[in-house]
């Protein structure tokens, strides 16, 4: 699978022009649901690796990897969203993003494809309150029967509010 | 606005920046040092040299200011060069407002460049160089009435040769720098033969050439400037094409650059810069040019001021006027050019011939070469480049010779050629490490300025000593310790220097002496800013700690921990708040900044006597030499600085407490113990002390062990950071950064300070 997700269309071409790449998102799954997330801020995605560990980090910044030489921290996006955790699996993949100049790691269950979802079919994220995951979330994207959850990269990277509430609760 | 500029013109301005900040880098403490002198008798005869520096420097900022059209600092240093002229000539004595007076010169010369690197021009800077320019007028007009009691006899030569102005260095730069001049002036020639209507190649002949005789003006080169100036005549009319004959007047000006060639190497010598039958080469120029140019050229031309863009203006006003003459006189002036270039092609030969004879003869006659240093400009981003491949060069050999597919094969010849290629590549990184470290001088020096401002602003009489001046250190610790080093002393000069009549009070010099220096020391440099003032008042500093909220109980706080108070955000005991200190800012950012780099600071005071800050800061931050440990499965890089032995322990050394501290006895010491497995929550293979191996590590003179299962072995590493991102979260505990192994997994480097820190705090 990570040879599949390796393989898909993330060439040079797709960085270069704004265009292509407007409206497409890289779809995985995560705990049984597919995510979306755009596809502007992929760099690449690779397969999953030793991590070493690095203390007094939060449960979700499972630690850090060596991307052909540079240090980069890797995030569990199970944690991140308070899910059960689980085992790394031949499917779990690191996709990683760049953010600003700041590259991170998203470990994801399954990278599935690249999909087309333009503005009109996504409509906003549900504002029901319950849990606080959905502050990740930039929108629901429809694509044919299937619901898309696309997440918002920069709040999933640094939204630190989420963090104190999460420090509270634990204290 | 850069679009509006030549790429040779950016460039120009680009390096003439730089040139004027090294001058003024070098200057500012010569003329501070000065002010220390003045007023005193008989003192001018010792500060000769110093003025006569300070004099040049104004001099070329002048020179090359006007030749790149800034006429604000042009003229600005031109004020302050008549000033100096006049002391210089003894016409009045050094005041000590002439001090402050250059130092405001040289201030404004340094914001001008600032302005001038972003917008190559100086059209913002006229009422800044406005009031310089009134400032040293007041000055010298003011002076005459009280000079001549002051003065005494007239020490310094009135005429100066100003061929004795000339240091070697600037010789020799003038000639590194023409050489590159000819070299590109000799490119564009050529290219200017192929396509002789381009007006972009004459212009870059003709600005290169016109560099040259302002250089070679401003040294004093005359036989140089003459030629170059006649030259430049020739170039110009030649654009115009139908004055004089393109062709000819560039064949002429490449033989001519031989020529300047060798008088630039002579120069190099040590020669006079004389050009053997100069009237030839005169002649030959000027047989090229129709009759009504020679004079009036020759004539126009003494103008200095003679710039890039005007002149391409000018060019253009001389061409409708030599087409006008042209038209009348074109057949005859044909016949003439070819016959007078005929002949003076010849001269040109037999000229060169007699010059190499002269040569060969000097050489003959046994004259040393005196041996070149070359410096090389190398952009900061590309060294640091070099750098990181380096590093990665590191990595990889290490994933190379120690690759699994090898592990417990008999390789002979491998094990050779790889302890070979392990000492290239280490010495390899030594010299790129080195290739980025630079002395401190150039940091202290700056200092100078700072203390001498500050005491004419505080009125307190403030000595600085420097020490250890050439202590080489990595380019961005010297980044990262300027703005400590100019907050840390100014308090120093603020709140540790007394005013003087306390000192007197207290059986003191009156003026204060304040030591900076710099030493290295293990892996660090050490960093010591020493007062003699009045020592940190321990007492104020707890009240206002309580008075703040930071500290409740203060007890059993040792001294040293309480001056580390100081270094809170906010926090300062002065009672107003002065524009040189007062509002706690400052020793916040002394303290960022030295965290950055991992160094430490360690503050000792004797009320009474003074104060000392030493700041500890690692050499490079690049690369370690490590060990490397395993506990469990996750393994660890410990700095070997921190590392003293290592011992597999029996029972009998170990005691364990009543709150379960494991303490072991190391010969007459009794060390603490913290377990690798508990700090990072890894399963290790045995939790018994007797069956792992003990590490005795210290920190700043304290000492403990740390409890690991296997020593792995030593080896160079390669400091990579933990990413923005992850630092976001906050320090990772007890860890200052990562690096890569050689099978390519991240490994922590452990902070062997921080360890020690928490365990002090009782965190483990």
């Amino acid at each position: 699978m990570a040879e599949l997700a390796r393989d898909l269309d993330l060439d040079d071409d797709l960085y270069d022009d704004e265009d292509t790449q407007k409206d497409k998102y890289l779809t995985f799954h995560v705990n049984g649901e597919d995510y979306g997330i755009d596809i502007a801020f992929v760099t690449e995605i690779i397969g999953i690796q030793k991590i070493t560990e690095v203390p007094d980090m939060p449960i979700f910044i499972k630690g850090v990897i060596n991307l052909r030489g540079k240090v980069i921290p890797v995030m569990d996006v199970r944690l991140r969203f308070n899910m059960e955790e689980r085992a790394y699996d031949e499917r779990t993949c690191i996709i990683v993003v760049d953010i600003d100049g700041t590259a991170v790691g998203l470990v994801v269950d399954e990278v599935r494809e690249v999909a087309d979802i333009p503005e009109a079919q996504v409509e906003p994220p549900p504002q029901t309150g319950k849990g606080q995951s959905s502050r990740y979330l930039k929108g629901m994207g429809k694509l044919g029967d299937e619901v898309k959850i696309l997440l918002n990269a920069e709040k999933l990277l640094y939204d630190e509010e989420l963090e104190k509430l999460e420090a509270l609760e634990e204290a | 606005m850069k679009d509006q500029f030549s790429p040779d013109h950016i460039e120009m301005v680009e390096e003439f920046c730089q040139e004027i900040r090294d001058l003024l880098d070098e200057l500012e403490p010569v003329i501070v040092d000065m002010g220390k002198g003045c007023g005193a008798e008989g003192q001018q005869e010792d500060i000769s040299d110093d003025i006569n520096g300070i004099f040049r420097l104004f001099h070329s900022i002048k020179g090359a200011a006007g030749f790149l059209n800034f006429p604000n600092i042009a003229t600005a240093s031109h004020s302050a060069e008549n000033l100096l002229d006049l002391i210089r000539t003894g016409a009045m004595s050094l005041q000590p407002d002439h001090i402050d007076l250059f130092c405001q010169g040289c201030d404004f010369i340094r914001e001008g460049i600032e302005h001038v690197c972003e917008h190559y021009e100086d059209e913002g800077l006229s009422t800044q160089s406005q009031v310089i320019r009134d400032r040293f007028l007041a000055a010298i007009e003011v002076d005459p009435q009280e000079a001549p009691e002051e003065q005494g006899p007239a020490v310094i030569d009135l005429d100066l040769d100003p061929a004795s102005l000339i240091s070697p260095e600037m010789s020799k730069n003038f000639v590194s720098e023409s050489q590159d001049i000819l070299q590109t002036m000799e490119t564009a020639l050529l290219n200017w033969l192929k396509d002789k209507g381009n007006q972009d190649l004459h212009g870059d002949v003709f600005r290169q050439i016109h560099s040259f005789k302002g250089n070679c003006g401003f040294l004093g080169f005359a036989d140089l400037e003459s030629l170059s100036h006649h030259l430049e005549t020739a170039i110009d009319l030649a654009r115009s094409g139908g004055a004089a004959d393109p062709a000819k007047i560039a064949d002429m000006a490449l033989n001519l650059i031989d020529i300047y060639r060798e008088t630039l190497a002579d120069i190099g010598e040590g020669g006079p810069g004389k050009i053997e039958g100069l009237s030839i080469y005169l002649d030959m120029i000027n047989d090229q040019l129709p009759p009504q140019d020679r004079v009036a050229q020759d004539v126009a031309g003494q103008e200095p001021d003679r710039l890039g863009d005007i002149l391409v203006e000018q060019g253009a006003a001389t061409k409708a006027e030599v087409d006008v003459g042209v038209a009348q006189q074109s057949r005859q002036l044909g016949a003439i050019l070819v016959e007078s270039g005929a002949v003076s092609h010849d001269q040109v030969d037999r000229a060169l011939e007699t010059q190499k004879e002269r040569k060969k003869k000097k050489a003959g006659a046994g004259k040393v070469k005196a041996t070149k240093r070359q410096d090389l400009r190398v952009d900061l981003g590309k060294l640091d480049q070099l750098i990181d491949l380096i590093g990665e060069l590191v990595i990889a050999e290490n994933m190379v010779v120690n690759s699994p597919d090898l592990e417990e094969m008999e390789l002979d010849h491998f094990q050779k050629s790889s302890q070979h290629l392990g000492k290239i590549v280490r010495d390899l990184q030594e010299m790129a490490m080195t290739l980025r470290m630079i002395p401190v001088s150039g940091l202290f020096r700056r200092m100078i300025r700072l203390v001498h401002d500050l005491s004419r602003k505080s009125g307190k009489k403030v000595e600085l000593i420097l020490s250890g001046e050439e202590t080489e250190v990595d380019k961005t610790v010297i980044e990262t310790i300027t703005d400590p080093l100019v907050h840390l002393l100014r308090n120093s000069m603020d709140h540790g220097i007394e005013p003087q009549d306390v000192r007197l009070e207290a059986g003191k010099e009156s003026a204060g002496i304040i030591r900076l220096s710099a030493v290295h020391e293990e892996g660090n440099v050490k960093i010591s800013i020493e007062d003699d003032g009045g020592g940190l008042p321990r007492d104020k500093i707890l009240a206002k700690a309580r008075e703040k909220g930071i500290l409740q109980d203060a007890a059993d706080m040792p001294d040293s921990e309480i001056y580390k108070l100081i270094f809170a955000p906010g926090f300062s005991t002065a009672a107003e708040i002065t524009d040189v200190s007062g509002r706690g800012v400052g020793m916040d950012v002394v303290r960022q900044n030295i965290n950055k780099v991992n160094g430490s600071i360690d503050i000792k005071s004797r009320a009474g006597q003074g104060t000392t800050v030493d700041l500890r800061i690692p050499l490079t931050l690049a690369i370690i030499e490590g060990m490397l440990v395993r506990c469990g499965i996750s393994r660890y890089i410990i700095p070997i600085i921190n590392i003293m032995e290592s011992f597999r322990p029996n029972p009998g050394m170990i005691t364990v407490g009543p709150d379960g501290q494991e303490v072991v006895k190391v010969r007459e010491n009794l060390l603490p113990v913290v377990r690798l497995h508990d700090l990072h929550n890894v399963a290790p293979d045995n939790h018994e002390l007797e069956k792992g191996i003990l590490i005795v590590l210290e920190a700043r003179g304290s000492n403990f062990c740390l409890l690991v299962d296997e020593l792995l072995g030593q080896q160079q590493t390669v400091i990579k950071g933990l990413s923005d991102y992850v630092s976001s979260f906050g320090n990772a505990g007890g860890v200052s950064g990562c690096t890569i192994m050689g099978n390519g997994e991240v490994c922590l480097i452990l902070d062997v300070q921080s360890v020690l820190d928490r365990l002090n705090e009782g965190g483990y």
